[in-house]
């Protein structure tokens, strides 16, 4: 066997975990479906059954790749913070806050809108970000407990604030025609958020990849150690990180509400999207440019899974199975140490490991912060 | 204000707070286990999930102890896969603690419709069972408090009693046995460990099986306990409050308790509050779990740094 590049293993990895996934995923459904061709045609080719399911699968694309672009930056510092849900929640909120001033009537709604959201996505980001720093208080707990905090207060807000009053509903009045994303393709979802994701994916690479602060923060994720030995400070970047992923969390707000889909604040509206933004960024190996690629395929089997509930016996949520064995796979770097057998002289499991840093840190809760 | 202080004061709140308190501090003791091993179990909110279902169905055609016990079987098999990925494949723990938490998350729906006939939302369809309650009516003779102590401790279920007594048993077996020693070795500097022959691979898929044994339980005292039956999401972030707990309490099975039950404290009284005054909202009443974990991390974590601190700076001196 001759040496594969590294990124062909990568991409062998990636493959093998989908293929597995599908096919435990269509042992399941034989086992559970009485139509099981019903399941199946769904599944795989439903997204592509008309204009509107394509329009619903872009969309879908645009936000996960929101999601996971948000969740890249911080992976990418060793960060496991999760706070992309809150961030969405608080920077849909600003959102829909503009949207329904008296500037949602004007050609500013768009436009302030998304700085809004973007702002109240980074101060929410900034909280778990500045008690790290300062404190080394875990991120994983943080960001989810303001997550949880986030959704409570949002359907508060929702329902004795923004909801039309005495109407009992959990969703504000519909925003006027100038707040909502202008369609790309009529009558489909394809509106600007997608233009908006595209930008994100461009301006996060180049943030990485061609920034002083991006290196920085590659390095911190790196090496964190090193990475202060060689001047950088590290507290500041952590902050900087999860104040700059919180903007993308919030951005991704605004493109929920104010898009076609929604164009209105309603509570429950993200439904678990950033979840699946884990799933994403962590095909995508935190590659920025890679993100929107994982986001196609996972959100067109997405958007297959809903059809197989509406058209089959099969529930959606058996999608969950596939996300869990797919992050299993594609982040078990040493269940491949076949694959480079012919590769290494001593191939063994330590060598696989080895040869790439884990794709986040995951050390004990009580951490110390390196100052 | 008195009426509250009526209420948080009452044998009837005591004993909502024990309720309150016992999944979590199952699923607070887990993750200790698994974090003084080394590897952070952040699937605890799965496992949870996953043991709480496996035991309503399993309740509804079989007696409650074997609900129980198949609660526990899938909590160790998570256990199992969280050491077969992150030990012998090299997954970061992390990432396949996610990865079950999106399983569970959605496999548990999964299976609840398939086991109901298409409900997606609960189990009302299975007629799954509760665990015993004890009835300690006795207290009732001891003169001046007996009625009180009644009130509060009564009535809760086998599994409580289990639980309370599983807390110094984790202290014994943490601190004064050769197996707790080494558990804690391995999390402390696993290299240290590995040079005194102790397998550290070992220790974590101890502690990782244990960990999903002890979150398991928390889901069966949720759904055969605190509520009978299962309800989609029913562990609402305890999992993850659970982590809290575990740092608040200093990584110590002690302090684990005593956060548990601050925060199940406050859940009880996130409970009782809407119902004593309409005007607060019960979104926000909601929030207060989440809130003083927040809160707790930041303390622990400025009291661990100090800590650190005061050390490093003794140190320095002595040498």
């Amino acid at each position: 066997m001759s040496r594969l590049p590294g990124w062909s293993l990568d991409v062998l990895r990636t493959v093998i975990a989908l293929v597995a996934a599908l096919a435990i995923t269509f042992v399941i459904i034989i086992v559970v479906s009485a139509e099981p061709g019903a399941a199946f045609a769904a599944l795989l080719t439903g997204p592509l059954g008309g204009p509107r399911t394509i329009g619903v699968w872009l969309d879908d694309v645009a936000k996960l790749t929101l999601a996971g672009l948000a969740l890249s930056l911080v992976f990418q510092a060793r960060l496991f913070a999760l706070g992309a849900q809150g961030q969405a929640y608080v920077g849909g909120l600003a959102a829909g806050v503009i949207a329904l001033s008296g500037l949602g009537q004007s050609w500013l709604a768009i436009p302030l809108g998304l700085v809004a959201a973007i702002i109240a996505g980074a101060v929410y980001g900034w909280i778990p970000g500045i008690i790290k720093a300062r404190f080394g208080a875990n991120e994983i707990v943080s960001t989810l407990m303001l997550n949880y905090i986030a959704i409570d207060v949002f359907a508060w807000l929702i329902r004795t604030r923004i909801a039309p009053p005495g109407s009992g509903l959990t969703r504000s009045a519909p925003f006027p025609d100038a707040a909502v994303y202008p369609t790309l393709i009529p009558r489909t979802r394809i509106d600007l958020g997608i233009l908006i994701a595209i930008i994100a994916v461009v301006a996060v690479w180049f943030f990485l990849y061609r920034t002083k602060r991006g290196f920085e923060l590659r390095m911190v994720g790196f090496n964190s150690r090193f990475a202060q030995y060689a001047g950088i400070n590290v507290p500041s970047t952590i902050v900087r990180t999860m104040v700059l992923s919180g903007a993308i969390g919030g951005l991704l707000g605004a493109v929920f509400v104010q898009g076609t889909a929604y164009g209105e604040l309603a509570v429950g509206f993200e439904g678990m999207i950033t979840f699946e933004g884990i799933l994403v960024a962590i095909v995508a190996r935190n590659q920025p440019l890679l993100v929107p690629i994982a986001a196609l395929f996972y959100g067109y089997l997405r958007q297959g899974a809903v059809l197989m509930g509406l058209r089959s016996d099969v529930p959606t949520e058996m999608i969950g199975i596939i996300q869990g064995v797919v992050i299993l796979l594609v982040a078990s770097a040493g269940l491949y140490g076949w694959l480079r057998a012919g590769q290494a002289e001593t191939p063994s499991e330590a060598d696989a490991d080895a040869d790439e840093p884990p794709i986040i840190g995951g050390g004990p809760l009580t951490e110390q912060p390196v100052r | 204000m008195t009426e509250l202080l009526s209420t948080v004061v009452s044998a009837a709140f005591f004993f909502a707070v024990i309720r309150t308190t016992i999944p979590l501090l199952l699923a607070a003791l887990g993750g200790l286990l698994a974090d003084l091993s080394g590897a952070l179990n952040v699937a605890l909110e799965g496992m949870m999930l996953s043991g709480a279902l496996t035991a309503v169905i399993v309740s509804a055609y079989l007696p409650w102890w074997l609900g129980a016990l198949a609660g526990v079987a899938i909590g160790m098999a998570l256990g199992a896969v969280m050491a077969l990925f992150h030990l012998r494949f090299g997954a970061d723990v992390v990432l396949v603690g996610f990865a079950l938490n999106l399983m569970a998350a959605g496999g548990t729906v999964f299976i609840l419709s398939e086991a109901t006939g298409g409900d997606k939302g609960s189990s009302l369809a299975l007629p799954s069972k509760g665990i015993p309650r004890l009835d300690l009516s006795w207290l009732e003779s001891i003169p001046g408090i007996g009625g009180t102590l009644r009130a509060a401790l009564s009535g809760h279920s086998y599994l409580t009693w289990l639980t309370v007594l599983l807390v110094p048993a984790i202290w014994f077996m943490l601190y004064r046995t050769p197996t707790g020693l080494r558990l804690r070795a391995v999390g402390e500097y696993a290299p240290a460990a590995a040079a005194a022959g102790i397998s550290p691979d070992r220790m974590r898929t101890l502690g990782l099986l244990l960990s999903g044994a002890l979150a398991a339980l928390g889901g069966v005292q949720l759904a055969m306990f605190n509520y009978i039956g299962f309800t989609r999401d029913m562990t609402a972030g305890r999992g993850f409050i659970a982590l809290g707990a575990v740092l608040l309490g200093a990584r110590r099975p002690g302090g684990v308790a005593i956060a548990a039950l601050l925060f199940g404290a406050f859940e009880a009284l996130s409970i009782t509050l809407p119902a004593l005054f309409a005007n607060i909202p019960g979104e926000l009443v909601h929030t207060i779990p989440f809130v003083v974990t927040l809160l707790a991390l930041v303390v622990y974590a400025r009291r661990a740094q100090l800590l650190t601190r005061r050390r490093v700076a003794g140190v320095e001196r002595t040498t």
